[in-house]
């Protein structure tokens, strides 16, 4: 797999799910998938992190706790919704608690559809959001010849100058 | 003394789901444990609202993806039972042989975060490899790995061809053999008993005054299972309940070793006893609308879960609660991380298997 | 309702072995006879394979007695009675005071909550619905 051009650390946040995609995220990393063997590692500290994963909706009281782990990450940054629940609200967005998917909080850079997500779709959407990473590190590394980097961002995507 | 709050959650260290406890400390010594909840309520009970009662059966589904099947089936038995239907009985054959895997996929999910909250992670690893396999007949089975879809109110969609019923009580034989060889660890590893043995001990009497259900209730001596009802067809099956006398962590965790043996069991008497021939009737056509109210009561892997429905003759029910086996243990639980220290925590609150999706709905 | 009453039945429970098994809410829409809507309450006793229930009618302010006397576990579902539903419960062992939820909606399942979700989505006075007094077959085992 020589296109991965490093190991991204995944920070894996369950928002309102149903357990269902939680479940299959955890399964990837188990022997029958194992994406470990790619260089992906699951981490619980954002502060390094590259990728979060998230599962499930926002709700009145974790719509914060997106939102923090997500400014917490170091640029650059990229965001994978895993399942319907996390790209829409899913079946739960009539529910009166639920507010929709995570992209009302923060920017989602791939979308996984599926109820729940299949292990293989999961995998496939970390490797897409590695793609993303790669287009927005590059972005910064010119911005940074050109003497224009810009401050760290808040809740922006970086890279997107 | 000095009393320290330390929150536990909700990005949790041994759950993947946000749990939160705040832990009242005396130095290292855990005095109290509130807990809050609410980071995965949803309103699901509420959704009867807006939808209809024959597709609420979906929505019950999603109440949590490791008993997912276990829920669609509860609602579809309590509605069958508010409107009176008879289920074909190749149907309640097969809703129990769902029943009985989900059971084991459970445990072994539930064997693998335990070892891996022990630091074992190659056990963790081995249990989820199995559990895969099974994940493997739901997928031939049904078409879902995690969700299925396939209860129906009135009967299932799928029926599965007596060869591949064979096939697959040939399979669980096969994994029983190879279970068999992961439960010699976890019962005989030093380690583990050091982990576990004689920690967050719940004696018989406090776990009926908690309102314990399932492997909780049943490792501290008691022996209540909702399959002993002979509810849903679990009275053509010969079992006994799984019980331990400890009460502690270790005991909770022999308690889901056998069960996974057991249920291994009870697949392939229902695989024997069914009467056989393809081509029989699954589904029962419902007509009409559901009018009257109904307690359901159902094993899921983590207890007893109860439903309670209420319709009133229109296409909207008017209450869906599902009380689930956490909910119900989380009293004990509380209880139990009192007086422990804050390293044996973590242990605690896995060996109950909480789920907090069921929990908080 | 008669506290005391209640109280003592479900101290006896408790004297014979059962089990707390669930405790659970409905909801009844304002009404003619009930303007401000009120509270079908039951609480579920397991023994063996037996469940029995006790039930009660109450409307919104009207005070209901903590059962941890007998069943200290029960404060999980008697917070969740009072922040989901408004019910006003009395003496509760373990007081969380409000925070075990934490829901958008105040009192989401309360009378008048659902009342206006039925009315936004247009479907209130829908049959009959929530009207209905509780029917006579609580103590049913409920089988497949
Ligand atoms: S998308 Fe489906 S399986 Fe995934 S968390 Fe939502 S309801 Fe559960």
């Amino acid at each position: 797999m020589s296109f991965f051009r490093r190991s991204p650390w995944i920070l894996h946040y369950d928002g309102s799910s149903c357990n269902g995609c939680d479940i299959e995220v955890l399964a990837c990393l188990t022997p029958l998938y194992d994406v470990e063997r790619f260089g992906v590692v699951n981490t619980g500290n954002p502060k390094h992190a590259d990728i979060l994963l998230v599962t499930g909706s926002v709700n009145e009281r974790n719509v914060e706790i997106v939102e923090n782990l997500y400014r917490q990450m170091p640029d650059p940054k990229v965001v994978v919704a895993v399942g319907a629940c996390a790209c829409s609200g899913g079946i739960f967005a009539r529910a009166y608690n639920v507010q929709g998917g995570i992209d009302r909080v923060v920017p989602v850079d791939v979308y996984v559809p599926g109820c729940a997500a299949r292990p293989e779709r999961i995998i496939d959407g970390v490797v897409q959001g590695i793609a993303a990473l790669e287009g927005k590190r590059a972005a910064m590394a010119a911005g940074r010849r050109r003497g224009a980097l810009r401050p760290q961002s808040g809740s922006q995507p970086a890279g997107a100058a | 003394m000095k009393r320290t709050i330390v929150p536990l959650g909700p990005q949790h260290p041994v759950l993947p789901e946000p749990l939160v406890l705040d832990l009242v400390l005396e130095d290292e010594r855990v005095v109290d444990a509130v807990p809050t909840i609410g980071y995965i309520h949803r309103g699901l009970e509420a959704m009867v609202e807006k939808v209809e009662y024959t597709e609420m059966g979906f929505v019950a589904e999603r109440i949590c993806g490791i008993c997912s099947f276990m829920h669609g089936m509860g609602f579809c038995a309590s509605i069958e039972d508010i409107m009176g239907v008879e289920v074909p009985e190749r149907a309640r054959w097969l809703r129990l042989v769902w029943a009985e895997l989900s059971r084991i996929q459970s445990h072994l999910l539930w064997l693998g975060l335990g070892s891996d909250a022990f630091g074992f992670e190659n056990l963790f690893m081995h249990c989820w490899r199995m559990r895969e396999e099974i994940l493997d007949i739901f997928e031939a089975t049904t078409g879902g790995r995690i969700i299925f879809s396939v209860n129906r109110i009135g009967g299932v969609k799928r029926d599965i061809a007596d060869s591949e019923l064979a096939g697959i009580a040939e399979r669980l034989r096969a994994l029983g053999e190879r279970f068999a060889e992961i439960a010699r660890v976890f019962r005989a590893d030093p380690s583990i008993h050091h982990r576990l043995a004689g920690v967050g001990v719940l004696p018989a009497g406090e776990a009926l005054a908690a309102g314990a259900v399932g492997p909780m209730a049943r490792a501290s001596g008691l022996a209540t299972d909702t399959r002993l009802l002979g509810t849903h067809g679990y009275d053509r099956l010969d079992f006994e309940p799984v019980v331990e006398a400890g009460g502690d962590c270790l005991a909770r965790v022999l308690v889901r070793l056998r069960e996974v043996e057991q249920s291994i069991d009870l697949i392939r008497q229902l695989v024997d006893r069914m009467p056989k021939g393809d081509g029989q009737p699954i589904e029962t056509r419902v007509r009409g609308l559901p009018d009257g109210e109904t307690f359901m009561r159902l094993e899921q892997p983590r207890g007893e879960v109860v439903y309670y429905l209420k319709a009133n003759g229109t296409k909207y029910l008017e209450r869906f609660r599902a009380r689930t086996p956490t909910f119900a243990n989380i009293p004990a639980m509380i209880s139990l991380v009192r007086g422990h220290d804050l390293a044996d925590v973590p242990n605690i609150i896995l060996t109950i298997d909480p789920c907090i999706s069921c929990t908080e709905r | 309702m008669d506290g005391e009453r209640f109280l003592a039945r479900v101290a006896a429970y408790r004297a014979d072995g059962w089990r707390l098994s669930v405790i659970n809410t409905t909801a009844v829409l304002p009404s003619d006879e009930l303007p401000q809507g009120a509270f079908d309450i039951s609480w579920s006793f397991a023994l063996g394979t037996r469940l029995e229930h006790l039930r009660e009618r109450v409307v919104p302010g009207e005070e209901v007695p903590s059962v941890s006397p007998s069943f200290p576990s029960a404060f999980l579902y008697e917070n969740e009675m009072r922040e989901l539903f408004g019910v006003d419960v009395t003496g509760i062992a373990v007081d969380l005071r409000g925070q075990l939820y934490r829901t958008a909606t105040r009192v989401p399942f309360s009378p008048g909550a659902i009342r206006r979700r039925l009315e936004a989505t247009g479907r209130l006075g829908d049959g009959a619905r929530h009207a209905a007094k509780p029917q006579p077959r609580p103590t049913t085992e409920a089988g497949a």
